[in-house]
């Protein structure tokens, strides 16, 4: 407990919004299998925890989108939405 | 070949000579006169033979014969008609070739023009351009199954390279619309057949890897006839495909059709709408192992409380035991060293009563009690003052006697001074 905390949950938080679906589920998994290691201490668990229930919030907003975005890249390299019939 | 050149076949008649020329003729009207003779004459037709000396000319021209056992025929084919080739032939291979005859009037050679050349054989020069380009891929080790990219389980973006117009890009938004709504689809159009498309497929490609932004690109077109679905077959498409860092899943006409695009990209799948059912998951599916996870963390977090205590119990109780012998031998120590002390402590004491007995002895000895015993007192005034002489005492004063058991108040009746 004396030795220098690495905190990379914290690190993280900034870069939350950003994170992709992929990213998420990914994370979600790995707070799993940590929080099944014998050798998690009590606070990385909390954090684990409270972080992993964030994602769980953060990836069920994303999930709840219901209108495909699709949009074109024009030869010139701009993109612009695209009406589909 | 019925109509065609009728009465010129074996030994040409011939007139006699006229040495006296009526007209004489240039090369160039000659040449020129045959050309419309022949043109003219001739039908468009189909010749079956073997090709030789075929030559490719920058220009994209091409030029050979068409021979059998016994003849052979020039032909030529222009650079418009011969770009639709998906090769060139062999050699010795045979073919069938559509055109028309003509003359070639500054050689005053005659030849076949030919808009159309099919291979003869089972093995079509589709196939064999196929081939040809499946086995350079192959040494080049672009078909390795280790070249593969794995496709991204959850793509935020994916990237479409097909026609604007086609039902296959309808197929594609169609099943992403279902099954990952949440997705953004980036699509580039191009032209998928005819000249050119191969390249056009090749740069798009190239572009959407250019934006860094789609995580898998499907790349396809729906069914058609094999020239249809040609550009997939051919080199450009291929190279931009396997260059490509963004894993590509092509998707091209109908089950049945396997294309070079197929043999390099990362997956093939069977038609555009199994291409897009492969790029992304089922939202459905995710969101119920989603609502589960929140029960699995509070789960983690309790199995890792249980361990912890049971860890602790455990130690704890090694720890009582660790103690407890431990501090067996310290306890017997301690016992030994208590008795010890005890009896040290008494004989210390011991001896010192034996030296107070002596000094007792001694003190007794040099005491004024002893003194006192021996018949001698010590007369004090009230104030404790020692009265030494007679002049000391006052008459009728009293005084106090100190003797060896007790005091006797006194009283002065008379003072006799000494000689």
């Amino acid at each position: 407990m004396s030795e220098p905390e690495k905190k990379p949950d914290k690190l993280d938080e900034s870069k939350v919004e950003s994170q992709s679906l992929e990213e998420r589920l990914r994370r979600l998994e790995e707070i799993l299998s940590r929080l099944e290691d014998d050798d998690v201490p009590l606070e990385e668990a909390l954090q684990l925890f409270e972080e992993g229930v964030g994602h769980v919030r953060d990836a069920e907003r994303v999930l709840a989108q219901t209108e495909l975005k699709v949009q074109e890249l024009l030869e010139n390299g701009d993109v612009q939405d695209m009406e589909l019939d | 070949m019925p109509g065609l050149f009728s009465g010129l076949d074996e030994e040409p008649f011939m007139d006699p000579i006229d040495p006296t020329p009526d007209r004489i003729w240039s090369v160039s009207e000659v040449n020129s006169t045959i050309r419309k003779l022949i043109e003219g004459s001739a039908d468009t037709l189909w010749i079956r033979g073997e090709v030789g000396n075929w030559k490719r000319y920058p220009s994209g021209h091409c030029y050979f014969s068409v021979k059998d056992d016994r003849s052979e025929l020039r032909c030529v084919m222009f650079a418009r008609d011969a770009s639709t080739l998906p090769t060139d032939p062999d050699d010795g291979m045979e073919i069938r070739i559509f055109g028309k005859l003509t003359l070639y009037e500054k050689k005053g050679a005659y030849q076949m023009s030919v808009r159309l050349l099919e291979s003869e054989g089972a093995e079509g020069l589709w196939r064999i351009a196929f081939e040809k380009l499946r086995s350079q891929l192959e040494v080049e080790g672009l078909l390795d199954l280790a070249r593969k990219q794995p496709l991204p389980k959850h793509p935020a973006v994916v990237g479409i390279v097909t026609s604007t117009t086609g039902a296959a890009l309808r197929d594609i938004i169609s099943v992403l619309s279902r099954r990952a709504p949440w997705v953004r689809v980036l699509v580039r159009g191009t032209r998928v057949q005819g000249e050119g498309a191969a390249s056009e497929i090749s740069q798009a490609i190239r572009g959407l890897v250019a934006t860094g932004k789609p995580e898998v690109i499907i790349v396809g077109r729906g069914g058609g006839s094999i020239e249809d679905l040609w550009a997939f077959n051919e080199e450009p498409v291929a190279r931009a495909i396997s260059e490509s860092t963004i894993p590509v899943v092509s998707a091209v006409g109908h089950e049945i059709d396997v294309t070079i695009s197929d043999l390099v990209a990362d997956l093939r799948a069977p038609t555009p709408s199994a291409a897009a059912e492969e790029v992304v998951p089922d939202g459905t599916g995710i969101r119920e192992n989603l609502s589960a996870v929140p029960g699995e963390l509070a789960k983690g977090l309790q199995g890792m409380l249980q361990r912890r205590r049971s860890v602790i119990e455990h130690t704890l109780s090694h720890l009582g035991l660790g103690i407890d012998r431990k501090m067996q031998p310290v306890h017997q120590g301690l016992d030994n060293d208590f008795a010890r002390l005890q009896a040290g402590l008494r004989s210390v004491l011991d001896l010192r009563r034996q030296r107070l007995i002596g000094v007792e002895g001694k003190l007794d000895a040099l005491s004024p009690l002893a003194t006192l015993r021996r018949g001698y007192s010590v007369a004090r005034t009230g104030e404790d003052q020692i009265l030494r002489s007679v002049h000391d005492f006052v008459e009728g004063d009293s005084f106090v006697l100190r003797v060896s058991d007790g005091e006797v108040i006194a009283e002065t009746k008379g003072l006799q001074p000494g000689e």
